[in-house]
């Protein structure tokens, strides 16, 4: 649960998705960026200097935060995890350098 | 009368703030007036592209035109070289990839017009060759199967269109050159020798005395040479472009068509740069004219055109994501190629505007600065012949 308020919340159902390979719970109604942004050291790609970067606008326009999703079923697809609702079995690839 | 300079540069996009840099070396005292800020116009929006080759718009209209643009091609041979040293004389990393650049033809009618192009290139002295569908896609494989031929010159490529005039402006200043932004020009008088240029920031008006005024204010340069009572066939072009996501490097070439609007590269950073002369919308100002200041509004036809041209030759960028659509305002000439020199009728005024200038640009102030300089200047004005305001000055015949 680190990174998420514990008391006087309610959430949705929870769920289970996993990201770079390791297992997470999450809540319905959270998106992507949400479940990233709650761990410890969020990263969604690294810059060209190997650092970390994080959201930027969180609202859909710069793509900064575009991420590698396989839900359980279909493609791969690359989406933006600010616009994104995680659903029960999802698998998330941050993606390097590079979004593709 | 407080301040006196050599040279008055209005507008600080690339070519006026490389002829700042150039003059400001040579010993000038300069001056930059901008009406926003630095890059803002045409220099900054465009997608980078250097291309050598003759463009597809010069090759649609007949051989009249296809002969002009051959005449450009010894301009093209200069620039050629001058962006092969200029990271290094500006000392700064402008993005600059020179692995060759592609103009791929699909059809019969297009393989025909692009060998009469490799023809009239030859004839001129530029190395393009001419490659198969096969020997394309060895050099370029992420090229479609429908790619029937190439033109590939190999000095082709790209540079960062948002470091460049930056880089010209920090060496100009260095040499001592003054940058003024959100500054209007507001008039413009010969007094010969010079000329008094008012200038206008935060609605106080100040005039300074230029030794030589340079016009290179890209599609509102026409509205600047109206302050000096000159015509100049300018107009502001709407153009579109695009860019998919980062991707792993797939396309180090700059990829052109012969036939369609296409032109594409990847930047620095991974994206995909897809544009090639689609249009955007040209807004109109208050007073019902054209105006470049305003953000052109996108066509969605131009961004599904574009993009399928895009597809079709290169498939894999089907698979990516579009990241932004962007417009821009560039500007044409009334025969389609830039003014470059004097203004014959008023000795110390030039312009250097009307496209093309992120390509030739450099090489446009390298020459424009010594015809200003007055050194070396028989040889810069046979070099600008081709492109000089001398062929427009029939419209100032009755500009009293």
């Amino acid at each position: 649960m680190n990174g998420r308020i514990t008391h006087h919340v309610t959430r949705g159902a929870k769920l289970s998705i996993t990201l770079d390979g390791r297992t997470l719970d999450a809540f319905e109604g959270e998106t992507i960026a949400t479940v990233i942004m709650a761990l410890s050291s969020p990263a969604f790609r690294q810059d060209s200097r190997g650092d970390p970067r994080g959201l930027f606008c969180n609202m859909g326009t710069c793509s900064e935060c575009f991420v590698s999703v396989r839900r359980i079923s279909g493609p791969v697809r690359r989406l933006r995890a600010c616009l994104t609702p995680v659903s029960d079995g999802m698998v998330i690839e941050t993606t390097g350098g590079y979004d593709v | 009368m407080s301040l006196r300079y050599d040279l008055v540069v209005i507008g600080a996009g690339l070519i006026g703030a490389a002829t700042a840099w150039r003059c400001a070396r040579a010993g000038a005292s300069v001056l930059i007036v901008e009406a926003g800020h630095a890059n803002a116009g045409a220099s900054g929006q465009n997608a980078g592209s250097l291309h050598f080759q003759i463009e597809r718009r010069f090759l649609e209209n007949g051989d009249r035109l296809a002969e002009e643009a051959a005449r450009i091609v010894t301009l093209s041979r200069m620039a050629i070289d001058d962006w092969a040293s200029l990271e290094d004389d500006l000392a700064a990393d402008l993005h600059v990839r020179r692995d060759g650049g592609l103009m791929v033809a699909e059809t019969p009618d297009e393989i025909a017009l692009l060998e009469a192009k490799v023809k009239r290139e030859g004839a001129a002295g530029l190395g393009t060759i001419l490659l198969d569908g096969d020997a394309a896609r060895h050099i370029a494989p992420y090229l479609a199967g429908s790619v029937a031929a190439a033109g590939f010159l190999r000095e082709e490529g790209h540079a960062d269109p948002r470091a460049v005039t930056p880089a010209f402006l920090r060496s100009a200043s260095l040499q001592g050159a003054e940058l003024r932004t959100a500054t209007r020009v507001t008039d413009i008088q010969a007094v010969r020798p010079g000329f008094d240029v008012e200038l206008r920031h935060d609605e106080r008006a100040q005039t300074v005395r230029a030794g030589r005024v340079l016009i290179a204010a890209g599609a509102w340069s026409p509205r600047v040479a109206t302050l000096a009572n000159i015509h100049l066939p300018i107009f502001p072009v709407a153009l579109q472009m695009n860019a998919t996501e980062r991707v792993r490097p797939l396309v180090p070439h700059l990829v052109q068509h012969v036939g369609r609007r296409l032109s594409m590269k990847q930047s620095h950073a991974g994206n995909i740069l897809i544009g090639g002369g689609w249009p955007a919308k040209l807004r109109r100002g208050a007073d019902g004219g054209f105006d470049p200041g305003l953000r052109p509004e996108p066509i969605e036809a131009s961004r599904v055109g574009n993009l399928q041209v895009a597809t079709m030759v290169v498939p894999a960028v089907a698979e990516m994501n579009l990241l932004r659509c962007w417009t821009g305002v560039t500007a044409i000439t009334a025969d389609q190629l830039p003014i470059v020199g004097e203004i014959p009728r008023l000795p110390g005024l030039f312009v250097a505007a009307g496209g093309s200038a992120f390509t030739l640009g450099p090489s446009f102030a390298r020459l424009i600065a010594r015809q200003i300089m007055d050194q070396d200047r028989a040889e810069a004005d046979d070099a600008l012949a081709v492109v000089a305001p001398a062929r427009f000055e029939h419209l100032n015949g009755f500009m009293g």
